[in-house]
């Protein structure tokens, strides 16, 4: 180039150093972050192997509470997902300015919780090697899938949620890929390369692009909806007290954006940090998304409120017993953690100047994440463990190994996470080039 | 021969494109590149509502049918009663038919989008073209060698 850069396309030049900025050769602090999460990963896995080869006690599940930690780690991880199409598809049906800043990662993680999530009900199997009997498929075993069952609905809400995610991940990242190209040498440059699928930007390409990205996230949009109100079933189908109410699937749907964006919170925070993303990523855009976990809190708070309610109001005696079990038997330290983690410390944010304190939301955000997991893990357990027949009522074991694949599904998220940081664009370059015009 | 305009801004390309459609160059002997999508260009160009929307209908209603076909013909052929609910219970098969919707829609939509948009190009993919954040048109006159000249 010859040529004086003008004003208009050094902005353009800036935006594409910043972000690739990132995938330049690692910190040291990467590699720390990076070797604890993948050394949880393993030993999870290690545990699952552990698991297969003794039988499923070691999992701490007992003879009522049949659905324990596993289904606990699914539904928090799906939840988790679910902010990330929250805010890249609903957001951009909405036009919300600030979701540019965030919507890179927040798919990236939708993606990668839900493979996560995805290993759970596959580890609760007793006998995983035959979690495919789920699947519809022409077989010789003159059995078929029962599609009135809660779990067959999982099995296609979840799986299309995948599918969709990944694809809507992929589309938004095209354009970003053929500016990495540029930037790239040798292999990594081929591989940038085939992975744009020689995206030039003509009109044309960009005209359809841009309709696509409108379908896949009217599509997603519904989508999101469904899949945890369908997970929401798994337990509302049934007729255990304390699960069967009416108000499970917006009570969930809510609780998931929740965790949703307070692990966006938890992410975006240190990578702002680390890769100082600070001009793109404003204390206005935390600003906003602070009010997004707020608004949430509330829903949350409310579905609460409602469900002892009805529960008192109700008159029904195992529903009523379920309730007070909930809030003041054996595990009222975990409900008391729920309660303090989701309703209590996001309060906070109706103060503006604590919403715009970087590192007060980032401490919120863990307590959230928390508190969501000690959400889905009484709901699961409490009902569980005390249905109907005192002669049947019992408590799940304490468990190591539980904790341990706990934990490593953990280290197997921020591993993806992290592996995504650096080697793919973490904002969108395009958008924000778009934005900036 | 082949002309090349580059400009870094964007409204003295899009007067730039105006201007060129004026003099009567015509629009397939134009190819034009933009570092982000420009609503201006779609409205010059005159170009049709994409196609795109016909695909991902006609994939959201295959869908639905597929959805509600599938386990309707599927629950008769292998009938297993279960919980004493009649074999075709359209409630629960709403939700199978309403995933697939999105599942097909979603899958035809990409696909659509891949074969409108020409994509991927294994010429490009090769060779691509790079015009450094910049908005540039080319016009062409004779076959295009997937180059280009140096100015």
């Amino acid at each position: 180039m010859n040529k004086a850069i003008s004003k208009a396309i050094e902005f353009r030049y800036r935006i594409e150093k910043d972000v690739l900025a990132a995938m330049k050769k690692p910190h040291i602090q990467y590699w720390i972050f990076l070797f604890i999460s993948v050394i949880l990963f393993v030993t999870g896995m290690s545990l699952w192997y552990y698991q297969i080869k003794t039988g499923m006690g070691v999992s701490g599940k007992t003879h009522p509470v049949g659905w324990y930690m596993y289904i606990t780690n699914f539904v928090f991880w799906v939840g988790i997902a679910h902010s990330g199409t929250l805010i890249s598809a609903v957001l951009f049906l909405f036009r919300a300015g600030f979701r540019s800043s965030f919507n890179r990662s927040a798919e990236a993680m939708t993606v990668f919780a839900i493979m996560t999530a995805g290993l759970f009900p596959i580890i609760h199997l007793g006998r995983p090697w035959l979690f495919y009997w789920l699947l519809p498929y022409p077989n010789e075993r003159l059995l078929w899938v029962n599609f009135k069952s809660p779990l067959i609905w999982d099995v296609f809400a979840v799986g299309t949620y995948f599918t969709v995610s990944l694809i809507f991940f992929y589309v938004g990242m095209i354009p970003d890929l053929a500016i990495a190209r540029r930037y790239a040498t040798g292999w990594k440059r081929r591989l940038y390369s085939f992975l744009s699928l020689g995206w030039q930007g003509t009109p044309d390409q960009w005209r359809h692009y841009n309709r696509l990205y409108m379908f896949l996230a009217s599509f997603a949009t519904p989508l999101v909806v469904s899949v945890h109100s369908v997970v929401s079933w798994d337990f509302a189908m049934s007729i255990i007290p304390g699960w069967h109410t009416t108000i499970f699937a917006p009570y969930f749907v809510a609780g998931a954006i929740f965790s949703g964006t307070a692990m966006v919170i938890t992410l975006v925070v240190p990578m702002r940090k680390f890769f100082s993303l600070e001009k793109y990523i404003t204390l206005d855009h935390f600003d906003s998304i602070a009010k997004i976990l707020l608004l949430t809190s509330l829903i949350v708070s409310y579905s609460y409120i409602v469900e002892f309610s009805m529960a008192f109001y109700g008159g029904n005696i195992f529903e009523m017993e379920v309730f007070r079990y909930r809030a003041f038997g054996d595990f009222w330290i975990f409900f008391a953690i729920m309660i303090i983690c989701n309703s209590i410390i996001p309060l906070f944010l109706f103060i503006r100047k604590l919403r715009r304190n970087i590192k007060f939301l980032f401490i919120s955000s863990l307590f959230v994440n928390v508190g969501m997991w000690m959400e889905r893990f009484v709901i699961i357990v409490t009902s569980l463990s005390r249905d109907f027949d005192p002669y049947a009522w019992g408590l799940p074991s304490f468990s190591t190994v539980a904790i341990g694949i706990t934990l490593g599904s953990f280290g197997m998220f921020f591993m993806l996470f992290l592996i995504f940081v650096k080697v793919l664009p973490i904002l969108s370059i395009t958008e924000l080039k778009e934005v900036h015009e | 021969m082949k002309k090349e305009y580059l400009f870094e801004d964007k409204h003295e390309f899009v007067e730039k494109l105006k201007d060129l459609l004026k003099k009567g160059v015509p629009v397939d002997r134009m190819q034009i590149y933009l570092p982000f999508p420009v609503e201006e260009v779609e409205e010059i160009l005159g170009r049709p509502v994409s196609k795109l929307n016909f695909i991902t209908l006609l994939g959201a209603i295959t869908g639905t049918i597929t959805g509600f076909g599938f386990t309707a013909y599927t629950v008769l052929s292998r009938p297993l009663i279960t919980g004493g609910k009649p074999l075709i219970s359209i409630p629960a098969f709403v939700i199978i038919a309403f995933e697939l919707t999105i599942l097909f829609g979603s899958i035809t939509s990409f696909l659509g989008f891949l074969s409108l948009s020409r994509l991927p190009d294994i010429r490009r993919i090769l060779n691509p073209m790079e015009f450094d954040n910049r908005f540039a048109i080319v016009i062409d006159d004779g076959e295009d060698d997937g180059k280009r000249d140096e100015d």
